[in-house]
């Protein structure tokens, strides 16, 4: 199959997010909460000192915008390692076990499923401390429903396949069999959800931090840059502007990904 | 049919019940109780452990949560602390504008993704295909609250064409009711786009493959060869075809669709649930946000069912089922 250029972009401005994120604190020069004495405490347009201009505080935006990447890929990155941690184990376990096990932890994973999650999560935000590691296991707590779902139709698929057959004839132990040969197969479908799931978590903590309830000032991220920009968006677009485009161009570049392995994996695609 | 539908029952029942449960132990969670935030700070500690000891409040919590549950199902859902309103009036007179707002969503979003996924999926990795995917990769990704204000930015700040916050103007309200109507309906148009955009990409994307996978099957090449015109395939037979998995889909895409159009209406300040909903969280009016939350588990369990029985109306299977 070719691969294609949308591809490459969209993972090497991925992998480039990554790397400034990692480096970003070496340089010190470059500090997300620096006044410009320049811009008086005031919103700059984009200009030679500031690409993306200055928030109404006077602050850089472009700087800030490289520090929300660090917060935005970072909570990605662990809500999902969580949500996959728990759905896999999840749907392993269903489709382990199958019968009335399997149906009653698929039901539960249906209710889950039929919750308004994202005004759940707001609440609890409410309510317990708005600190970056609780809003991490939140977002990765109410995420799993989807990946346990793949995990256990895969599981269900592969059961019948004769390399387990010729497993257990070999006389090896149900739980060996599923943890040490059935969990490495399910990794396909296990990616794929990975890139959605860590998109989703992004919006998530966007909307969150966008709404208060998330990541606080004066740690940026790209959900808190936007938090007033109700009230300054008419005088000063650009510091609406720039986070937004960045959680979308990543939140894209996650989905384009994931669905491009997916359909370079699902055979009835590429045809 | 009949079994169908007690079987989602099986699944809507308890998934209600987590709702009240996680609700009320929400509640039970927020600092302070209902006494504490009611009281001035003036009573005394002993004054305040008799009135606790008067409204239940030092019994174990199972029979707390036991003693709310009958009163919720009675229909007394407590008193906005904010508002100082019972919650239910204040959720029944915000209710219209919030199902306005997410039918009117929900007809655009159909009416779109339909045809949309199955041009995409007919003329698979052509230009068309090619820019219908983009747009819904697009919708996919954006975060719907900042796509509704660059929607603000542009369409209301910049061009000035729409309003951009409330249902109608204040000074229309006691005009004529046609006058009324276009006025709601121009207001409603901006919230409407930015949920359809947010909504409609991942229904596109999946009427897509179905069409593929429809086309491909043999019973479209048997229509073919019998000289059928290939809108008359794609319009009657593939669309059947996809309709009916898209209905589950729809019943699954519902608590998104619901819970992302509340913080649509807060950007917009559509006097729904949403925009109660979000202010009762942020001053902590628990009694409001317990509310709004069951209310917004039976709108999404409503809306289920009502997406089964659509099924069971359209699966031919069922229907010869029923005749016979």
């Amino acid at each position: 199959m070719k691969i294609k250029p949308l591809f490459i972009t969209t993972l090497g401005f991925l992998i480039g997010l990554s790397i400034i994120a990692l480096i970003l604190p070496f340089f010190d020069q470059l500090d997300p909460n620096t006044f410009d004495p320049d811009a008086l405490g005031m919103a700059t347009p984009p200009n030679k000192n500031h690409i993306f201009g200055t928030d109404e505080l006077g602050r850089d935006i472009f700087i800030r915008c490289l520090y929300g990447s660090r917060i935005s890929l970072a909570v990605g990155l662990i809500s999902m390692s969580i949500s996959l941690c728990i759905g896999t184990l999840y749907g392993l376990f269903a489709g382990y076990f199958g019968g009335l096990i399997d149906e009653i932890m698929m039901r539960i994973a249906d209710i889950f499923m039929a919750l308004p999650t994202l005004f759940i999560i707001l609440i609890i935000q409410s309510i317990i401390p708005p600190s970056i590691t609780n809003i991490m296991i939140i977002i990765g707590l109410f995420g799993w429903m989807g990946v346990a779902r793949l995990v256990r139709a895969e599981l269900l698929s592969i059961k019948e396949r004769p390399f387990v057959l010729a497993l257990k004839a070999k006389g090896l132990k149900n739980r060996w069999i599923v943890f040490k040969h059935i969990l490495p197969h399910t990794r396909n479908p296990i990616i794929v959800a990975a890139m959605l799931g860590m998109g989703n978590a992004i919006l998530i903590e966007s909307v969150l931090s966008y709404l208060g309830l998330g990541v606080q000032p004066p740690q940026a991220s790209w959900g808190n840059m936007l938090q007033n920009s109700l009230h300054y968006m008419r005088e000063s677009p650009w510091i609406t502007f720039f986070p937004g485009v960045l959680i979308t161009l990543t939140v894209l570049s996650l989905n384009y990904i994931g669905d491009t392995i997916r359909s370079y994996l699902d055979p009835k695609e590429s045809t | 049919m009949k079994s169908r539908l007690s079987f989602r029952l099986l699944i809507f029942i308890p998934a209600l019940i987590l709702i009240t449960l996680i609700s009320f132990i929400l509640m039970k969670l927020a600092p302070g109780d209902a006494i504490s935030s009611y009281m001035d700070p003036n009573v005394s500690i002993e004054d305040l452990a008799i009135l606790r000891n008067q409204l239940g409040l030092d019994q174990p919590i199972l029979i707390q949560y036991f003693k709310w549950l009958i009163q919720t199902l009675k229909g007394n859902l407590g008193f906005s602390i904010q508002h100082q309103q019972p919650v239910l009036d204040l959720i029944l007179s915000r209710l219209p504008a919030t199902l306005l707002l997410s039918i009117t969503s929900l007809v655009c979003i159909l009416t779109l993704a339909i045809p949309l996924g199955i041009i995409s999926g007919y003329l698979k990795n052509r230009k068309v295909d090619h820019s219908i995917t983009i747009f819904a990769f697009l919708g996919m990704s954006i975060p719907s609250f900042w796509l509704g204000l660059m929607l603000i930015l542009i369409m209301s700040s910049i061009l000035q064409l729409l309003p951009s916050s409330g249902i109608i103007n204040p000074l229309l309200i006691d005009a004529a009711l046609f006058t009324r109507i276009t006025d709601i309906s121009i207001h409603l148009i901006l919230p409407v786009l930015t949920i359809t955009i947010g909504g409609l990409a991942g229904l596109t994307r999946y009427i897509r493959f179905d069409t593929i996978s429809v086309l491909n099957q043999d019973f479209i090449t048997a229509l073919k060869a019998r000289g059928l015109s290939n809108k008359r395939i794609l319009f009657k037979h593939t669309l059947k075809n996809t309709l009916l998995p898209l209905i589950t889909l729809l019943g699954l895409e519902l608590p998104g669709l619901f819970t992302g159009s509340y913080i649509i209406e807060y950007i917009f300040s559509w006097p729904g649930m949403g925009q109660l909903g979000l202010n009762a969280v942020f001053s902590r009016d628990y009694p409001l946000i317990m509310g709004i939350l069951l209310f917004t588990g039976g709108l999404i369990i409503i809306g289920n069912l009502i997406a089964d029985f659509t099924y069971s109306l359209i699966d031919p299977r069922i229907q010869t089922k029923k005749i016979s």
